[in-house]
């Protein structure tokens, strides 16, 4: 042992050394220390969730995955690894890509009217009127409906023979009468049955953008709005530079939460066409429940069904990143 | 000498074959006793039996089996639990038991025959099947191919919705066009009644009509889907582009293009209204006619299959086959009921109102029930060697099954119908069979 030059104390680090690191007194074991409790209260806390995401939405997205690259039908028990060949399978299909094409068409196209129609209405629903509080329940209705009710209801408006859209054309001199060149068969005609399923699609989800946006326009303070109309600002001017990138946030969710809806929503298709007339109408996830339910081949349907998820990836990182950023 | 005497017995008799043979013959002879008896075994006592089947259009004909199936569980001691659901939900239903492994013990194929699909998870039911058929004088030949893979009956087919030809016999008289017996006459008719303001329709759109139309037309045109073994593809043939072109005429003739619209229940509404000269339809469009415009039903009347060029008439219907899960835990009820079931044919006939054609051949004893007595609808006691389903003359396979759910012949049609030549929608309808055919051969 060496002595200290100033009393025959051991050196510091001799000192140091002698003593054991675990016996030390003041030194924590790593789980003990503040943070690391901290961080184990906050995972304990944040645990259900985690659990919540990983069984719910993990667990039956790794399933479609493994579905994805197996031969698994839904009468055999067995199923083999075959790579990539139920996504090569769909590639080969000329219906695949016309129902591909369809889905983005449908979301993108749907989309655009909402978001007029949803903001004209949001507009409306702020300026004070008589029996604003019934109205505003009201317009919920297509969006609380459920889709199976509604969506018969619009088949029956747009039947080749009986539709009520056409008589009311008709009665007003805008179409010809049954029978005839002139009379539109809202279903049989490629374009107007995809125009007919993007109809339904907005007049069913446009309440809900209008209540997102009306959420964000009651948000923005009444004073900054008045402030920009003191500076002399325009209407489409305060909306653009001032109301849009205060609501962003909420805009952003609303729209994920919508085009997620929309690309997967297969209610409104099956029930009007089922994909007909030829494929004209087809879309991603009823080809999928075609091949992967009724036909029984479930790793080609998921397969199908997966083309969505790159369709939908880059939009969710683009509008959560920039929600993100938003929010700092 | 004899060879067989020169082997050790046991050699000849294993105790396998002896279990097999002495469990056959206890089987056979307990399902004998209970045949005559009509009576199911008392060790069903306490049991319970869950039914999952379609709903049925017939409301009248559910009411009648869930009574019925309630009274057998009242007379057997077995509970009956009988669930309906809308026959497009019945494959996705089926296949959620598969995937748990438990639900329902009888399953009924509807429309859809997935026989073909569950077949390894299903109970062979051949020596039952035998048996039903023995008694009812055996089965029509379009029962085999919706009932069997590879030999063995894996489902007891029950019935079949027939699809006749409705025609207005007074629109017919007025302008002296003859009976629509064939295709070629039916095609007359269209052509001299569009102008009258009296088209014809039958449905270019995806919906079971679609499949089951157009493929009637086409076989009776000489078409053939498969070969009788169901592994080689037939579509590509001269009779399929005959089939093509005569509907292309058909349709531009005597069509409006409200037909690419329509689904299961249009050519009903069109039939009922009055405007349609005649369609293509099971006899609910009949019983439609019947309840919502009596002066319009007086002169529906139905025809045979109408013959193509050849004099052949081919007939596709939809037909429905029950089937018990091998994971079912009272699978000797099942069968029992299924003996009731087919014991009572009858009966459900007069239930569906003349809806449920038979599978098995004393079906057809003249008069049949309701048919029968019916002067407009005795001519439906002709069917039975008319009938095919998808695959004709092939068996009811997986592949045919996802080339009519995802509507290729339809859709073959609809190209023709929409302008396209019929080499151009026979090329791709191959492209079609063939990517369906190579996938379940590489599965």
């Amino acid at each position: 042992m060496t002595a200290s030059p100033n009393g025959g104390e051991p050196e510091g680090g001799a000192r140091a050394a002698a003593v054991p690191i675990a016996g030390r007194a003041g030194v924590r074991a790593w789980w003990r220390t503040p943070t690391a409790r901290r961080l184990a209260f906050g995972y304990t806390l944040l645990s259900p969730a985690i659990l919540y995401v990983a069984l719910l939405v993990g667990a039956p997205f790794l399933f479609s995955l493994y579905l994805a690259v197996s031969d698994a039908s839904v009468g055999d028990p067995f199923a083999e690894f075959v790579w990539l060949e139920n996504f090569k399978a769909a590639w080969e299909s000329p219906t695949f890509w016309i129902a591909l094409r369809n889905s983005i068409l449908v979301t993108v196209v749907a989309a655009i009217f909402k978001s007029l129609l949803g903001t004209t209405l949001a507009f409306l629903l702020l300026q004070p009127f008589r029996g604003k509080k019934l109205i505003r329940g009201l317009v919920v209705i297509p969006f609380t409906v459920p889709s199976a009710v509604s969506v018969l209801g619009w088949k029956w408006m747009y039947d080749s023979q009986f539709s009520v859209v056409n008589w009311a054309l008709n009665r007003v001199g805008l179409i010809s009468a049954y029978g005839t060149e002139g009379w539109p068969i809202w279903l049989g005609q490629p374009h107007l049955a995809l125009a007919a399923i993007i109809a339904v699609n907005v007049w069913r989800s446009f309440p809900f953008t209008a209540i997102v946006l009306l959420a964000g326009f009651t948000a923005v303070p009444q004073e900054v709005i008045d402030a920009a109309k003191v500076d002399g600002t325009t209407f489409m001017q305060r909306f653009r530079f001032l109301v849009i990138p205060m609501i962003a946030p909420i805009l952003f969710v609303g729209l994920l939460f919508d085009t997620v809806f929309t690309l997967s929503d297969i209610s409104v298709v099956l029930l009007l066409t089922n994909g007909g007339p030829g494929n004209a109408t087809q879309i991603l996830p009823t080809l999928a429940y075609q091949i992967g339910i009724l036909a029984g081949a479930l790793g080609r349907g998921a397969a199908i069904s997966l083309f969505l998820f790159p369709l939908l990836l880059p939009a969710m990182i683009l509008l959560l990143r920039n929600l993100k950023r938003r929010e700092w | 000498m004899n060879t067989l005497s020169e082997k050790p017995i046991h050699d000849r008799v294993t105790r396998r074959d002896f279990l097999r043979t002495a469990g056959v013959g206890v089987a056979g002879a307990s399902l004998g006793t209970m045949l005559a008896a009509r009576q199911a075994p008392a060790q069903l006592r306490g049991t319970s039996l869950r039914i999952l089947q379609w709903s049925h259009f017939v409301p009248a004909y559910d009411a009648w089996f869930d009574k019925s199936a309630k009274e057998w569980g009242e007379k057997n001691g077995v509970r009956v639990r009988v669930d309906h659901i809308p026959h497009l939900e019945v494959p996705a239903r089926i296949a959620a038991e598969f995937a748990a492994g438990a639900g329902h013990d009888l399953i009924e194929f509807a429309g859809l025959i997935l026989t073909g699909l569950y077949y390894k998870s299903l109970v062979d039911l051949t020596d039952l099947s035998e048996r039903i058929g023995k008694k009812w004088g055996g089965w029509i030949p379009a029962a085999g191919p919706i009932s069997t893979v590879e030999g063995r009956s894996y489902a007891i087919p029950n019935f079949y919705i027939l699809i006749p030809l409705l025609w207005r016999k007074d629109l017919f008289e007025k302008h002296n066009l003859r009976p629509p017996d064939t295709w070629e006459a039916c095609r007359v008719a269209a052509r001299t009644l569009k102008p009258k303001g009296h088209p014809t329709g039958m449905q270019f759109s995806h919906c079971n009509d679609a499949n089951h139309n157009w493929r009637a037309l086409w076989y009776s045109f000489g078409g053939r889907e498969t070969d009788p073994s169901g592994q080689n593809i037939l579509v590509d043939s001269k009779e399929t582009r005959e089939a093509l072109r005569f509907a292309k005429a058909l349709f531009d003739e005597g069509m409006t293009p409200e037909v690419f619209s329509w689904d299961d229940a249009s050519d009903n509404r069109y039939q009922a209204s009055g405007v349609a000269c005649w369609i293509h339809d099971a006899i609910s469009a009949y019983r439609t006619t019947e309840d919502t415009n009596p002066p319009v039903f007086q002169h529906t009347y139905i025809g045979l299959a109408p013959a193509g060029p050849g004099g052949k008439r081919v007939n596709v219907g939809e037909p429905t086959a029950y089937a018990i899960w091998k994971f079912s835990k009272n699978q000797q009820a099942a069968r029992e009921f299924l003996i009731h079931l087919t014991d009572n044919w009858k009966e459900a006939m007069v239930a569906s109102r003349g809806y449920n054609m038979p599978l098995l051949k004393d079906g057809y004893k003249k008069p049949m029930p309701v048919i029968g007595t019916d002067p407009k609808m005795q001519v439906l006691q002709d069917f039975p060697d008319l009938m095919a389903f998808p695959g004709y003359p092939g068996p009811y396979t997986t592949p045919i099954q996802e080339v009519t759910v995802t509507f290729v012949p339809a859709d073959m049609f609809t190209l023709v119908a929409r302008g396209q030549s019929p080499d151009e929608a026979v090329k791709w309808a191959m492209g079609e069979y063939r990517r369906v055919y190579a996938k379940h051969k590489r599965a």
